[in-house]
């Protein structure tokens, strides 16, 4: 009898898991997308999150589009442009059949009203430099548009295929107001707003009248009927989740996790070669210590950079032995190869030929002051690894990284103050110009230019950048920008992130993109075979 | 032959000597093993500059996640490629100076707090109900708000855990203070015009010290957990200290790959606070007067 409740229980006890796992699997025609976290709201110009991204892409659409080379800008909303000769005035020629969500068609004033207010003060987008100088939008009937400029901006037509330009439907946005993007949505996307549970899923149906997909695409209509985007927080019950066909598709693999991915056969990998996210060290260059050029370049000399990055993505991501990718627009050779590599032995020389001399417990000293900086960065367990790796570089030729982990929560205010010497962190860019002006441009700082890096040459060139008609002026520049910085070590660059994309067996036209770090843009050929 | 001869050897040692504190302990099984493990801990913690084999912070990244029994890494390394043994040893330093500091501070205010409740009746409910007011706060929640002010590091985590031993401290402390108060030697001393100081130190602390004494070795135990706990969560040490908690939540991502990474240091803190409590339920019997015999 006995024997018998045990068996009966141990039954009960590996049928309540399955019958669970079966309960829980991706229903038909419905697409699962596993993700790490949510974002804070659904506006496109109100979030500058990758999170957001992911689904605005899905319900919205942006006047151009990019290719999978990250460099090729093709029709979007708008079938054919022309710049004019001054390189101020953007006319975009739309297309007629395109509807909203609600069924409303889609016109120039839809445009005009959508870039208006990306750029309002009221609307307080955090991504407002990104529209460029606008001096106005105007339709000129309702199927043309004029951008306006105050002065040319060569970026223009990249910043228009992110999201935060993605057109939004202003009656809806009116009848929302700051609730727009958090209870509700109206674009012209391949995908319609469902229902949104913060922190647990977003579900977005089938927009029926779409067929005006970016022609990067094979199919130009959706062909799933649901997409579930789904919040899974901890990476090993994303894996399992994946592998137990609860999901369809992630490009949140944990690192430690891809060379074991390969090997499963449920499981299908794809990788965008083309993809900038990028993960470096910036110095505060007016804090002691780092103010230092002899200790940036030290530290850049001492950071075993190959090692560091094994330990902490074990293969996942590239060492970055230059600012950008070699396949970004407006990458220059030249300024890469002037990035110290790693040689220990040179970093000791470079220290103590600018006086810093070893101290009774290793670190080094140079006029009672120590060879010590306080670094910044977020708590997860990539920053942790790599802080840690390079802080035992580091120590080897003297120099004593402090390392601060703050959780997201509170870490980027923290990232916005002055108390820190160096920090960490990952971004994604568009084009050389797109990440230095970020960066590098002394109106940016405090934040997002933590290096309060300010030289009028750099802001010279980026304007040339930015504002010169000639491409190859504009291409001159930003490369005398790259050198001028990486000569001046403001940061260390570490690793440059690949895109992987996981997807179950039944998903059939999976192909990651990482426009801004989103995977699966509009995914118009993603299909499911079961 | 010498069970003949015992009785008579105790007859003559008249009065029958009580046995000592740690006789009783030892009595116990479970208390000596206890016992014997938490000098080990202690031992190895202070030692461990010399048992170390390597650096605590000296990695080589080409050793990372080496399984344990890898030539000269007999509990493998960790992701980054440092010593598991020196790692554990500095990690064990960490976790116990932690949880010295945290109840030796929490000990002490808590204890001053229930000595005034209990010496000085009219401040007693405004203590109290202070006391009940911190007791509301949970622990873990308490050092997450410290680390977002002051930022994640031991210090928070101390401060943490001491102000949440406050108030437990105090509680137990005023029970056992009360009960002293209410004798006659008490109502003695103070008619001897002894100062209020004198009285408490001299004659009320001395005989609330065995509960005091428990409770502390009963808290060691559960602040090293929760120490852990907020060091796993990230709010503790910040690298490169070793500390079990943060150790164990370094390792929990290669959970699949190198288990040894999260579990050695989980198995660390077990058999520390398993010790501890052990121990401290061990000392409330051995000093508890009904039990003695």
């Amino acid at each position: 009898m006995k024997r018998w409740l045990y068996a009966g229980l141990l039954a009960l006890g590996a049928a309540a898991p399955a019958a669970d796992a079966l309960a829980q699997a991706a229903p038909r025609n419905t697409l699962v997308v596993l993700r790490e976290i949510d974002a804070d709201n659904y506006d496109p110009p109100r979030s500058t999150a990758r999170g957001a991204g992911e689904v605005i892409y899905m319900m919205s659409d942006t006047l151009v589009s990019l290719d999978w080379d990250q460099r090729t800008v093709r029709p979007g909303l708008a079938e054919s442009w022309t710049v004019s000769e001054d390189g101020k005035t953007y006319t975009f020629k739309l297309r007629r059949d395109v509807t909203f969500c609600d069924g409303k068609p889609f016109t120039a004033r839809d445009v005009v009203y959508t870039i208006k207010r990306w750029i309002d003060p009221a609307t307080r987008s955090p991504v407002r430099w990104r529209a460029g100088p606008v001096d106005d939008v105007v339709a000129t009937d309702d199927y043309t548009v004029e951008y306006k400029l105050k002065e040319p901006y060569g970026e223009l037509l990249y910043q228009l295929t992110l999201f935060f330009g993605s057109i939004v439907d202003q009656a809806t946005v009116e009848k929302l107001g700051p609730n727009f993007g958090v209870q509700g949505f109206n674009g012209t996307g391949p995908y319609c707003w469902g229902s949104w549970s913060p922190r647990q899923d977003f579900v977005l149906t089938r927009h029926p009248n779409y067929r005006w997909g970016p022609p990067l695409y094979n199919n130009p209509a959706p062909q799933v009927d649901r997409v579930i985007w789904r919040i899974i927080p901890e990476a090993n019950t994303r894996l399992a989740a994946l592998q137990s066909g609860q999901g369809d598709v992630t490009q949140y693999i944990p690192q430690f996790a891809l060379a074991g991915l390969r090997n499963v056969p449920t499981v299908k990998l794809a990788r965008q070669e083309n993809y900038f996210w990028d993960f470096f060290m910036g110095f505060k260059v007016d804090k002691p210590v780092v103010s230092d050029p002899a200790i940036r370049r030290a530290i850049n000399l001492g950071t075993n950079r190959n090692a560091v990055v094994q330990a902490t993505f074990f293969g996942a991501a590239d060492p970055a032995d230059g600012y950008l990718n070699p396949r970004t627009v407006g990458y220059d050779a030249e300024a890469a190869k002037m990035v110290p590599r790693f040689d220990p032995e040179e970093a000791k020389r470079v220290l103590d030929a600018a006086g810093w001399v070893p101290g009774p417990d290793g670190v080094r000293v140079k006029n009672g002051e120590r060879a010590s900086f306080l670094l910044y960065s977020l708590q997860t367990t990539e920053w942790r690894r790599m802080s840690e790796a390079m802080q035992a570089d580091l120590r080897r030729i003297g120099i004593d990284m402090r390392v601060q982990l703050w959780d997201a929560t509170v870490g980027w205010g923290k990232l916005a103050t002055q108390e820190f010497d160096a920090f960490m962190m990952s971004y994604p860019y568009i084009s050389a110009t797109d990440g230095f002006s970020l960066y590098f441009d002394s109106s940016n700082r405090p934040t997002p230019n933590r290096m309060n890096w300010n030289d009028p040459e750099t802001d010279r060139l980026l304007r040339i950048a930015k504002t010169g008609l000639a491409e190859s002026d504009r291409m001159q520049a930003i490369a005398e920008a790259q050198r001028r910085i990486t000569a001046a070590n403001v940061w260390v660059p570490i690793a440059r992130e690949q895109l992987w994309v996981a997807a179950s067996q039944r998903t059939e036209g999976v192909r990651p993109h990482g426009i801004y770090g989103v995977g699966l843009y509009k995914g118009l050929d993603i299909r499911l075979t079961r | 032959m010498s069970a003949a001869i015992e009785p008579l050897v105790q007859q003559e040692a008249a009065p029958p000597k009580r046995p000592g504190t740690l006789a009783r302990l030892l009595r116990e099984p479970a208390a000596a093993f206890a016992l014997v493990l938490v000098v080990l801990v202690i031992g190895a913690a202070l030692l461990a500059p010399v048992l170390s084999p390597t650096d605590p912070f000296d990695n080589d990244l080409s050793l990372a996640m080496q399984v344990p029994g890898s030539p000269g890494l007999p509990l493998g390394a960790d992701a980054q490629g440092r010593n598991m043994v020196t790692r554990v040893l500095y990690g064990l330093r960490v976790t116990l100076l932690m949880g010295l500091a945290s109840v030796a501070i929490g000990g002490i205010l808590g204890a001053l707090v229930g000595f005034a409740a209990a010496y000085y009746r009219r401040i007693d409910g405004l203590l109290m109900r202070l006391m009940d007011v911190m007791l509301s706060f949970p622990a873990i929640l308490f050092g997450l708000a410290l680390a977002a002010i002051f930022g994640p590091g031991i210090q928070a985590v101390v401060l943490a855990l001491s102000v949440a031993t406050i108030p437990l401290m105090a509680r137990i402390v005023r029970g056992s203070a009360l009960a002293v108060m209410g004798l006659d030697y008490i109502e003695a001393a103070r008619a001897t015009g002894m100062s209020d100081a004198r009285i408490i130190l001299r004659h009320v602390a001395p005989n609330c010290l065995s509960s005091i004494f428990v409770f502390a070795t009963l808290r060691f135990g559960q602040v090293i957990l929760l120490g852990s706990a907020l060091s796993f969560l990230g709010l503790g040490a910040q690298p490169p200290i070793a500390e079990l908690g943060a150790m164990a939540s370094d390792g929990r991502n290669f959970l699949f790959f190198a288990p040894h990474i999260a579990v050695i240091p989980c198995v660390a803190i077990f058999a520390v606070v398993l010790a501890f409590n052990v121990l401290g339920d061990a000392l409330r019997d051995a000093l508890d007067p009904r039990l003695r015999t």
